[in-house]
């Protein structure tokens, strides 16, 4: 079966860190693309609408290696050494950002119709209206499918692995090409993943908890 | 006959039965009456060992249901198969029908003695078909119960019982959840079983009916049978003071 | 060169991958529906086999699903099983989503109403045709929705296995562009068969939850 080279588990940690940078880079890009896309699902034009729909609608019934594919294969001009790189951070923010997106106009359809009422009857201007009353609402609605998100996201980047994005799954598929010592790589993988998404979950639920006691968010739908 | 001795049955440290005592013979209908919360429905669940009780014995025919003693061991209930055999010879009727949504009024009735007495299958269709005809819902035979009306669906849940051929029958509330229009239905079922023979025990608010059907009532309160006797004696000339209250209350 | 043109001469390969992509998916949607519902049983069993379940379900719900895909590829030639990829493959995906079907089916659970499980005692059945009779068959059908949202996932994680040298539709894609420097073309078309695979697999799922009568 061949020995476990000495150094792989240093070399599969190097490679969680860059699994985890780019699932933090993806999170935040996709988060961003997300609000922006999130508003176009609310516009007064149906066209507009449809273009939310149309996006979201290709990118769910996509797989994300198709995606990741084409564009690493598309940018030819890209360079050899970061191409990689930039084509699975970009399909990965798009992708993940389709998600993110469906949550945060569920989040906006979940809020009650009297809360909306409220709001209006206050006569507050649309950006204290967003700022005060429909993000910490949304936020309320949010938090447990967003964290969800994210743990898909840090799996989804070993999707990169296969445009040979180097990083966790990469770094392991190379030792066990070399070496045989399939096993023990795989479930040193395995733990380091589950570490990551298990991690995150965990940090999810404290801080729910954490807002819930601070008063920010309030009780759950 | 069915013998209940010394019924005890505790929820936590609250007593619901407080050891009951009741013979009912072959042929014999008993209504239980007394207001909410004092265990007869309890009682009838214990009877089918739907809940387990603490202390005191059933017996049916002689043959002692749901626990065993023995010197070496003590009280243990028997095992699990043991258990289906005897409720084999019960059928229990729910106040909220229970029929299994995902079949059809054949399939409900049928489902009982195909997989439990192993009777093959075009026996328990036939078996199935004759009893919905007894309850007049022979035109129902593919319906799903959520196509029919509580009244039709208490009687679908009636004829699922008959089909385990039971020696005792046991209501529970059968009526109370039904429209008013739709109790008499259900009631004219019931009445037609007295034909039959067969062993009844009804849990009923339904005084009127009790009257009619049963051959001796029983009042429980607080987890005993305060008073059991004919319905002339039980509702015309009642002894106990808090049964007196009781059946004003109902007037 | 045009856009029929390419179809007209690589239509075949398309075809070809569209083949394995779907008869994959099949498979496997159909074995992790069937390994959920035995863990949903495993789970009902006892609170041992409950635990070990939760176990399996939280490992395979924080790990990406390559990992099993290479574990099987790999591993399973070392210990004297040199299966076809694409079986290493379609077992791993049966593994992973099995996973996820067991905590759907979970959820259905509540929805059934316990005074039910009152009924077939009543009526003397025992706990294996309990499950089979009166239990799965409604937990089912109240999954149908999400069942559906998780094949979904599964249809498009079955690319993954062009890792593995599983030629299929994502395989073919890569084959062709590396073949004829045509990516657009070569993975435009792969990407509306996925939408297509989908889109039918979506429309099965709600005409299966419409076609059930009795609720």
């Amino acid at each position: 079966m061949g020995g476990v080279p000495p150094g792989s588990f240093a070399l599969l940690l190097h490679g969680a860190a860059v699994s985890l940078l780019l699932a933090a880079v993806a999170i935040a890009g996709g988060t961003v693309f997300a609000i922006a896309l999130a508003t176009l699902a609310f516009s007064r034009l149906a066209v507009v609408r449809a273009v939310y729909g149309l996006y979201v609608y290709v990118v769910r019934g996509t797989p994300l290696l198709v995606l990741a594919l084409l564009v690493f294969y598309a940018l030819p001009a890209l360079d050899l050494r970061t191409g990689p790189y930039i084509a699975g951070t970009l399909v990965l923010v798009l992708y993940v950002g389709a998600l993110f997106a469906e949550v945060f106009r569920g989040g906006v359809l979940a809020i009650p119709r009297p809360q909306w009422e409220s709001a209006r009857s206050l006569g507050l201007p649309p950006f204290a209206k967003f700022r005060k009353v429909i993000a910490p609402l949304v936020t309320r609605y949010t938090l447990p499918p967003y964290v969800n998100v994210c743990v898909m996201t840090v799996k989804a980047s070993s999707v990169l692995s296969i445009i040979s994005v180097w990083e966790l799954t990469l770094a392991a598929r190379e030792i066990i090409e070399r070496t045989f010592a399939v096993f023990t790589i795989l479930g040193m993988a395995a733990a380091l993943y589950f570490v990551m998404c298990f991690g995150l979950d965990r940090l999810g639920r404290r801080l729910e908890r954490h807002l819930l006691r601070r008063g920010f968010v309030g009780e759950r739908a | 006959m069915i013998q209940i001795r010394g019924l005890r049955k505790w929820f936590g440290s609250l007593p619901v039965l407080r050891g009951v005592d009741l013979d009912i013979a072959d042929g014999e209908v008993v209504a239980l009456i007394g207001r909410s919360g004092c265990g007869k429905t309890t009682l009838l669940r214990c009877i089918n060992f739907l809940e387990e009780y603490d202390g005191g014995d059933i017996r049916l025919d002689g043959e002692a249901l749901w626990y065993r003693d023995d010197a070496a061991r003590g009280r243990r209930r028997v095992s699990e198969a043991e258990a289906r055999r005897m409720r084999q010879t019960m059928g229990i009727v729910f106040q909220q029908y229970n029929l299994f949504p995902h079949m059809t009024v054949l399939e409900n009735v049928v489902l009982g003695p195909r997989f439990s007495q192993h009777v093959p299958a075009a026996e328990a269709e036939a078996l199935g078909r004759r009893l919905l005809t007894r309850v007049g819902l022979d035109a129902k035979i593919s319906a799903y119960p959520a196509q029919l009306s509580g009244g039709q669906q208490q009687r679908v849940a009636i004829a699922r019982a008959l089909a385990m051929r039971p020696k005792i029958l046991l209501f529970d509330e059968v009526t109370s959840a039904l429209d008013p229009e739709l109790v008499g239905e259900v009631e004219d079922v019931i009445r037609a079983l007295l034909s039959d023979r067969i062993m009844m025990v009804l849990v009923t608010h339904a005084l009127g009916f009790a009257r009619e059907i049963a051959h001796r009532i029983a009042y429980l309160a607080e987890g005993t049978i305060v008073e059991l006797g004919t319905p002339a004696e039980i509702l015309d000339r009642p002894k106990d003071p808090t049964l007196k209250e009781f059946l004003r209350r109902m007037r | 060169m045009t856009f029929a043109r390419w179809i007209a001469i690589y239509g075949p390969t398309y075809v070809t991958g569209l083949g394995w992509t779907a008869m994959t998916a099949l498979g496997a949607a159909l074995g992790a529906i069937g390994w959920g519902c035995v863990l949903l049983l495993l789970r009902l069993s006892g609170p041992g086999p409950a635990r070990a379940v939760d176990a399996y379900v939280q490992l395979f719900r924080n790990t990406p699903v390559l990992l099993p895909i290479y574990l099987l590829y790999f591993g399973l030639p070392l210990v004297g099983l040199p299966w076809p990829a694409v079986i290493c493959g379609g077992l791993a995906l049966v593994l992973q989503n099995g996973a996820y079907v067991a905590e759907i089916l979970r959820g259905g659970l509540k929805a059934i109403d316990r005074v039910q499980f009152d009924a077939a005692r009543s009526i003397g059945l025992s706990p294996w045709n309990t499950f089979r009779k009166v239990l799965l068959p409604q937990v089912l059908v109240y999954s149908i929705p999400s069942l559906g949202n998780q094949v979904v996932l599964l249809v498009k994680d079955t690319s993954l296995l062009s890792a593995i040298t599983v030629t299929e539709l994502t395989m073919q894609a890569k084959l062709l562009t590396e073949q004829t420097g045509a990516a657009y073309e070569a993975f435009v078309v792969v990407a509306l068969l996925y939408l297509l695979l989908v889109s039918a697999t979506e429309i099965t799922f709600r005409a299966a939850h419409r076609a059930v009568r009795w609720h």
